[in-house]
């Protein structure tokens, strides 16, 4: 006899529930034959027989959530009778007659009992005592990810979020606009003795701040592939001349200034959502993000669209600098209506960069590479070559849109006027 | 006390609990109205031997006692009406309410419970050399309690100068003496405590004032406690919620010819003058203060918190 | 007769030179030995208190000292004395009342309840009397030799309880109960009298509690005997830092401390030996819970005898008793809570 059991269909996954079974009790099933189909947050899927012989019994029937690794049927030689009563080997408390899916993510309040009362275990877990409550809400902490703790059931005790919080608690925290019960079991759970470091101030704000425009923009990638072998050249030949100005010429400020006049063509891509309406920035306050040995910084050219191509080169390498010797106003890190960040210069191709909020885009330059490249001429040539990422908040911008300024910033780059340098 | 200053108080007793039946009809006695109707010659021939250093516990009939101890009308009234400028403010109800400089003790509801305290009143005057009696009353249904007990017994083997009226009204509410005890007169309690007694007619002011006399006197002597029992009838209910139909009417009859004011004012024959005079001098008075109490104005809702603990 | 309250030698002074200080029980008598002496108007009052000294002696010598007029026998009659006691207070005597066992209070309740505690509220007369005795399981007392009565009074208004554990606030809280202008329940623990010993100090409030010993990781509150259970019990916790608090007096209840001790340690257990239903240890888990309810780290833990009479037998009674090891399983399981 064989038992069927509910498949772990993804690594996080925990349960899955039984949509259809494709026998019924007593007819003949073959090996790997679609048995049933199941279906979990991430996939829904046909599940090939274990073996072969008889459907004996169905444990599981649809519409019924389970555990992942409990027994839903049985299959063996027709006439053999079962090994135990009909529900004997699945726990019934384990059973959630649910609609279909139930997000993993979703607010895991505490399980019901067979009585649909929250157990005593649970409670203690989710609910823990007055005073962590006291300070959770103090500092904004979700409970959940602070257990499970040494307390009875594995509640959360006062030490144990005391710890928490010493360690850091804020930036482990899903913003407050946006609160998200994480189960306890997505969380590593320290050893004792195991070696920490808590955040830097400047580390809880890049966490909160990603997290945070995670949760509230509805980030969408775009990626364009793009020639700079005119840029390239364009480079070569005035490297000197700039040199002479005190300023060393790369890639970048090119593309900010094709970026620039893309973004005085598509506004909507410089601009910020409050309360439902978009409001455009008169100027373009270009962000330029800094890799820091201690973390990360966006210095802004403010009314970057008044700059030349040699004023922006010099904007770039000035801010920059100063970024690196911490000697950056106030100002100068604030107001920025649109970002670039160029990863490239560390050998990455491309990605896919988080919104600067309360901006509604960001452009990600990879590396510039020599690579062989189809002309439009069917032959094959080596040209300079990025690959661009445009993410974009999908609330106000659509695809098209996104598209059609990442086209403009291709042009712009590709036909790139000499006299503009 | 001559014969015409008991009467006043008499007509003065009853005029006032009259008043209070009005009120009290009127809604204006927010609690209940205990009359003494037909026992007045007890509260006032007990009170009026009593000294300015005694101390005297009277219970709910005896409006008597606290008008000769110095309370005015207005005090009774205001107390049942539960008035702001009652004796208790509001706090507790009909007679329950006192003032050791006046000497007089706030009763409880509990029979029986004012007998110890009064014995210890009487032990600590004689302990202060005070020259006082200490005197409280107790209905025949009283005398049932242990505390009646206890507080007797414990008087009478200190040997304490207090002075117990025993009024033998024939009713504890409902309940007919014969029920209450197996005695006919209250005395026969006292006999077991080895205690001094008397036993006379409770009807007769003149009567009880000697009695009264003559039992304070020996307590103050320093003999022991004196148990003096008053034989009357309570001529209304236990309340006057009460109607008292299970009292045979022609009890109510047969003692109703025993008034104890109209057996005094047939007594002072030849004086119906004077006794008119009295009459609406109190009437006057009592109507007067009536006023005063009615148009008084109810304690103010902070007044129910605190001193509870000095 | 001497001034000064170490040169009498009926005191235990023999105890005093050795350094071993006094006794609970001579701590009461002390008390009510400097009161007689220095108020002419505190008198004594009980069964068997005179001459004979009393049950436990805690009055002998006193009537030889101050005469049968301050030191006085009485029937037995409960309700009698306490009455006597309220009507004497009323002329201005402080008369303390002894209860040859604190159990005979019930006989003794309604003079207690609704005549003295009511008073002063009711028409502004104050009733300062002391009503005392001994009280308290763990010498086969039986059903009613042995209780702990102060659950039945803690809710009548315009009553004081007392319930000292060392010989120190037994002396100190007497004379103060003594001089208090309200009605007091003084309660004596009978197991205490000749265990526990001490110096003499002065006169100690009331309503302040004392936190006998400092600790962080659980608060136990109490009174009475079981303080001595309770440190018993912290110091068996080895590896916790156990805070033990002693009321003293149950009314007035010294809420500041207790808060404060529960808003530093998050966790508590209210251990009292008087039966658990509605016993101090509910008011306290209530007042806990009204306003301190942010600072629990764990439920309010209620460590107390059991619904039912004490028994006689030894062995029987030592299983009633709320002991220490009672107090370190209920410790243990909220210490891990």
């Amino acid at each position: 006899m064989t038992d069927v059991i509910m498949p772990q269909m993804g690594e996080s996954i925990a349960e899955g529930t039984i949509v259809k079974w494709f026998k019924e009790v007593g007819q003949p099933v073959k090996k790997d034959e679609p048995l049933f189909e199941m279906s979990t947050d991430k996939v829904d899927a046909e599940i090939p027989s274990p073996g072969e012989g008889v459907l004996l019994e169905i444990l599981v029937g649809p519409g019924t959530t389970v555990d992942v690794g409990k027994v839903v049927g049985r299959i063996g030689v027709a006439g053999t009778a079962p090994s135990g009563g009909q529900q004997s080997t699945v726990d019934s408390r384990q059973e959630k007659t649910a609609p279909a899916r139930e997000l993993v993510a979703a607010a895991a309040p505490a399980r019901t009992n067979s009585h649909g009362v929250a157990s005593v275990e649970e409670l203690r877990r989710v609910r823990s005592s007055p005073l962590v409550r006291k300070i959770a809400a103090e500092h904004g902490v979700d409970l959940a990810r602070v257990g499970p703790g040494t307390g009875i059931s594995g509640r959360v005790t006062k030490t144990d979020i005391m710890a928490f919080l010493e360690k850091g608690p804020s930036v482990q925290e899903a913003p407050a606009q946006a609160p998200v019960t994480v189960p306890a079991r997505f969380f590593h759970t320290p050893t004792p003795g195991q070696k920490f470091e808590p955040f830097s101030p400047m580390r809880e704000k890049i966490a909160e701040h990603m997290v945070m425009s995670q949760a509230i923009s509805a980030h969408v990638c775009t990626f364009f592939e793009v020639d700079m072998t005119r840029v390239a050249r364009l480079r070569s030949k005035h490297r000197a001349a700039y040199e002479s100005k005190g300023v060393k010429l790369t890639f970048t400020p090119f593309v900010m200034k094709a970026a620039i006049d893309a973004l005085l063509e598509f506004p909507i891509l410089n601009s910020s959502i409050v309360d439902k309406k978009v409001y455009y920035h008169p100027n373009v306050n270009l962000g330029l993000a800094v890799a820091l040995d201690w973390g990360l910084i966006v210095p802004v050219v403010h009314k970057a669209e008044e700059k030349s191509l040699l004023g922006l080169t010099r904007s770039l390498a000035d801010l920059a600098e100063r970024a690196r010797i911490k000697k950056l106003a106030p100002e100068e890190v604030a107001g920025g209506t649109f970002t670039i960040t160029n990863p490239g210069i560390y050998g990455s191709l491309i990605g896919t960069p988080v919104i600067n909020q309360p901006q509604v885009a960001i452009l990600g330059m990879g590396a510039v590479t020599k690579r062989a490249v189809v002309t439009e001429e069917d032959a094959i040539a080596i040209r300079h070559m990025v690959y661009m990422a445009l993410s974009f908040d999908h609330r106000i911008i659509d695809g098209a849109t996104a598209d059609k300024f990442m086209s403009r910033v291709k042009a712009t780059l590709q036909e790139f006027p000499e006299s503009a340098m | 006390m001559k014969p015409l200053e008991l009467y006043r108080w008499m007509v003065l007793n009853r005029m006032v609990e009259e008043r209070l039946v009005n009120f009290y009809r009127q809604s204006k006695v927010v609690g209940g109205l205990y009359r003494s109707l037909g026992q007045e010659a007890i509260s006032i021939g007990t009170a009026s031997v009593l000294e300015p250093q005694d101390v005297v516990a009277p219970l709910i009939r005896n409006a008597g006692v606290f008008l000769m101890r110095g309370y005015r009308p207005r005090d009774l009234f205001m107390q049942y009406m539960a008035k702001a400028g009652s004796p208790t403010g509001g706090r507790d109800c009909n007679t329950h309410f006192g003032d050791v400089q006046k000497g007089v003790i706030a009763p409880i509801s509990m029979l029986g419970a004012m007998i110890p305290v009064c014995a210890g009143i009487a032990w600590a005057g004689r302990e202060q050399k005070k020259n006082l009696v200490a005197m409280t009353y107790i209905g025949d249904g009283g005398t049932s309690t242990g505390d009646f007990h206890e507080g007797m017994n414990l008087a009478a083997v200190w040997k304490l100068p207090l002075v117990v009226v025993g009024e033998a009204n024939q009713y504890a509410y409902s309940t007919p003496t014969h029920s209450q005890m197996a005695i006919t007169d209250l005395s026969d309690r006292a006999k077991a405590y080895g205690m001094a007694h008397a036993t006379v007619d409770g009807n007769d002011v003149l009567v009880v004032q000697e009695a009264a006399r003559k039992a304070v006197e020996y307590a103050r002597s320093g003999k022991g406690p004196f148990f003096l029992t008053c034989e009357t009838m309570r001529m209304r209910g236990h309340a006057e919620h009460d109607d008292a139909r299970y009292v045979p009417a022609e009890l109510f009859e047969q003692w109703k010819l025993k008034d104890p004011l109209e057996r005094l004012k047939a007594s002072l024959k030849g004086q119906e003058a004077v006794l008119a005079g009295i009459d609406d001098e109190v009437r006057e008075l009592v109507e007067a203060e009536a006023r005063i109490a009615d148009e008084s104005p109810m304690p103010d809702p902070d007044f129910a918190f605190g001193r509870v603990f000095a | 007769m001497s001034s000064s309250t170490t040169e009498k030698p009926h005191l235990g002074g023999a105890e005093v030179a050795t350094g071993r200080g006094v006794t609970l029980l001579e701590g009461v008598r002390q008390a009510l030995w400097d009161e007689l002496e220095s108020d002419p108007s505190v008198y004594l009052i009980g069964q068997d208190i005179g001459h004979f000294g009393g049950a436990f002696k805690v009055t002998a010598g006193l009537q030889e000292q101050f005469g049968d007029h301050r030191v006085k026998d009485t029937p037995i009659s409960e309700s009698g004395m306490i009455g006597a006691a309220i009507g004497a207070s009323m002329l201005g005597l402080k008369v303390v009342v002894e209860m040859q066992f604190i159990d005979f209070i019930a006989c003794g309740y309604n003079q207690l309840v609704n005549f003295a505690a009511l008073c002063r509220y009711r028409w502004g007369q104050g009733v300062p009397i002391v009503v005392r005795g001994p009280c308290g399981a763990g010498v086969s007392g039986s059903a009613f030799h042995s209780q702990c009565p102060e659950a039945h009074f803690m809710p009548t208004p315009g009553l004081k309880i007392a319930f000292p554990a060392t010989a120190e606030d037994a002396y100190g809280l007497l004379r103060t109960a003594i001089q208090d202008p309200d009605p007091v329940l003084f309660l004596e623990h009978k197991f205490l009298y000749r265990r526990v010993r001490g110096d003499l100090g002065g006169p100690i409030p009331f309503g302040q509690a004392a936190v006998r010993q400092r600790g962080t990781d659980l608060t136990i509150i109490t009174y009475g005997a079981t303080v001595h259970t309770a440190l018993e019990a912290a110091a068996a916790l080895e590896g916790h830092s156990v805070e033990v608090v002693d009321l003293r007096t149950l009314v007035p209840l010294d809420e500041d401390t207790v808060l404060d001790s529960v808003r530093r340690n998050n966790k508590v257990i209210v251990l009292h030996e008087t039966q658990r239903n509605l016993g101090p240890g509910a008011e306290l888990s209530a007042r806990i819970a009204e306003k301190a309810f942010e600072y629990l780290d764990g439920p309010v833990v209620r460590v107390a005898a059991p619904d039912s009479p004490t028994p006689y037998s030894p062995t029987l009674e030592k299983a009633w008793l709320p002991g220490v090891e009672q107090v370190l399983h209920a410790a243990r399981e909220l210490l891990a809570y």
